[in-house]
């Protein structure tokens, strides 16, 4: 397995410095020169050169895109041309919110998803069955930010249940009412694609041959479903997870920018609207970071779930 | 001894005898879900194309003594905070909207399928170009949204580029696929043998045979491409005021969200729409030219 685990990692890596040099390249085509954005609009030209020299942008490209990784494996993204702090300083604070926004999502909508995707699988063709599908269906083609619209005009603001602006702290620390609308409206996106493959997942188990020698055991019906059926459904509903977290992290950076979440995505937002590009280029690589380890992270969930993975 | 006699045009013909378009059609005519989805977008798509006869009023025309007005008899969906008619906006904003995903899936499904039959039929150029398309693919295509936004700024073009270049890497897959069970056939190494040029094999017979794969893949993209579209509208990346653009008319809408909730529910509620009946539609014509594709 633990072979199985580097060899996903070194596939990862061209993908990596993919990231990396396309990250460095939007610093190089922005239209704006970023040591005269540093130095400020009426600043003189050799003020302009020193930061220049300072910053490396007088070298060659490939010499810059060296310095760039070595910086970037020391932890340096550069300064914020904002808020002057240092862009990690400014990712670490907001890499928190977010994957506890991803985690809140995804533990609204794995579970609500598969048992709604089990419910229709177990009852094929029938109004049930119809009803979960159309609602699936309706999931996927819902703008994630209607579903916050909805969530905020009425549990917010009308019926007045729950926060909804900003994080007032970890989940642990009375945080949690203030993650549960961002986390309902990002998982209720996810919850139809989920559905819908697990009740294909569902309905294919069910006709296997082990599934009929556990009903034939005389085993209960529930036991059936899931411990056998649903156990084995896992596989292609994790690896739908990996797929869907690009979908996943788009949905983040619209939730964080509707609920005032303090996260990367909503950082990254901020950072393109007033022309930070050191922040921008820095959230944008920290997101596109996170989604290269989500997928590692469902390879190796993967080979766990699935002997046949290991064998192979 | 010609290629056709060989049999190179027997598979074109073959794929596209069962389905040709009058029998899709009638097929499609058949099942209610994907004929009422077909009438909504071709009523939307009519209304965006003649926008400016079918709007009741000038979308761009503010009036502020009748700003934030409910829906009623004359302003069916009511005003925004300027007084301007929001149907008249939805028209013109789904003009912008749908060009947005058609521009995207039709460039972005041409770039990425030509590199998908160009990875099966150049098999030294295939590891290059899956490897292009795994990094294409570890940028979501918000992020594509963010970074074209950061380096040309926010404007509709951005948008159009980000769904272009997110559109490529799938298709790709999809067609590399698709060609890779096309040059398997014999008709591929006939024409070969005879000396057909790679020119004429890639478009005339390769491409040809991956064309309905490719159609149903970008039918279903092009809902999502929408939704992704909207999305970048809705940060403030997209087209910028007073253009109408449904994505952007929902976030202007969300200021106003608790004195005029009709402000911002009707943008919202047209793009859930336009990609419920796209989605629909697309559901339906894979099950017809495609079921392969089925998940």
């Amino acid at each position: 397995m633990g072979r199985q685990i580097v060899h996903r990692l070194l596939i990862s890596m061209p993908a990596l410095l993919g990231v990396l040099f396309l990250c460095f390249v939007l610093l190089q085509v922005a239209p704006a020169d970023p040591a005269m954005i540093i130095a400020g609009p009426d600043a003189k030209q050799e003020t302009v050169d020193a930061i220049r020299k300072e910053l490396g942008l007088d070298q060659p490209i490939f010499v810059q895109f060296a310095k760039y990784i070595t910086r970037v494996a020391q932890g340096d993204l550069g300064r914020s041309i904002i808020s002057n702090k240092r862009v990690i300083e400014e990712l670490a604070s907001t890499i928190g919110p977010t994957v506890e926004l991803m985690l809140g999502a995804m533990l609204i909508a794995v579970p609500l998803g598969m048992t709604l995707g089990t419910m229709a699988a177990v009852r094929r063709g029938s109004f049930v069955d119809r009803l979960i599908m159309a609602f699936s269906v309706a999931g996927v083609s819902t703008p994630v930010f209607f579903v916050g619209l909805i969530l905020i005009q009425y549990v917010g603001f009308k019926w007045a249940l729950l926060p909804f602006t900003g994080r007032t702290g970890p989940v642990w620390d009375g945080g949690l009412p203030s993650l549960i609308l961002p986390a309902l409206t990002l998982g209720a996106v996810l919850i139809g694609p989920i559905s819908r493959l697990t009740r294909t997942a569902v309905l294919e188990v069910l006709g296997a041959d082990f599934v009929r020698t556990a009903r034939a055991k005389g085993l209960r019906e529930s036991v059936v479903i899931v411990h056998h059926a649903l156990r084995n459904a896992l596989i292609p509903v994790v690896t739908l997870i990996g797929l869907q977290a690009a979908f996943l992290l788009g949905g983040a950076v619209v939730t964080e920018t509707m609920f005032s979440w303090p996260g990367v995505g909503r950082l990254a937002v901020g950072a393109i609207i007033s022309s930070d590009f050191p922040t921008a280029q820095g959230a944008i690589m920290i997101l596109a970071m996170a989604f290269l380890m989500i997928n590692l992270i469902v390879d190796v969930l993967y080979v766990f779930l699935d002997p046949r993975v290991q064998r192979g | 001894m010609s290629v056709q006699a060989v049999s190179g045009e027997a598979p074109v013909e073959a794929a596209r005898a069962p389905s040709g378009r009058a029998h899709v059609l009638r097929r499609l005519m058949r099942d209610k879900v994907a004929f009422g989805a077909a009438t909504v977008l071709g009523v939307v798509i009519l209304a965006a194309v003649f926008a400016p006869w079918v709007a009741p009023f000038d979308p761009y025309l503010t009036d502020l003594s009748k700003a934030m007005v409910p829906p009623n008899e004359i302003n069916w969906l009511g005003t925004d905070n300027t007084g301007r008619d929001i149907l008249s906006r939805l028209i013109f904003g789904a003009r912008n909207t749908l060009m947005m995903g058609l521009v995207g899936v039709l460039i972005g499904g041409m770039v990425g399928g030509t590199l998908g039959i160009m990875a099966a039929f150049y098999r030294r150029l295939d590891g290059w170009i899956m490897r292009l398309v795994d990094v294409m693919l570890a940028f979501p295509a918000i992020l594509i949204g963010l970074a074209v936004a950061a380096i040309f700024g926010a404007g509709l073009t951005a948008v159009v580029i980000a769904l272009v270049v997110a559109d490529i890497p799938g298709t790709a897959r999809v067609s590399r696929g698709a060609a890779m069970g096309v040059m398997g056939q014999e008709f591929i190494e006939a024409g070969r043998a005879v000396g057909v040029s790679d020119f004429t094999l890639i478009w005339r017979y390769l491409a040809l045979n991956c064309v309905s794969t490719i159609f149903v893949f970008l039918t279903l993209r092009f809902g999502q491409t929408i939704l992704v579209g909207s999305a970048l509208g809705f940060l403030g990346m997209g087209a910028q005021p007073p253009t109408a653009e449904l994505g952007m008319m929902a976030a202007q809408g969300r200021d106003f969200l608790f004195m005029a909730p009709h402000i911002a529910t009707f943008p919202s509620l047209a793009i859930f729409i336009i990609v419920l009946a796209a989605n629909l539609l697309g559901d339906a014509l894979r099950d017809v030219l495609d079921p392969r594709l089925q998940t």
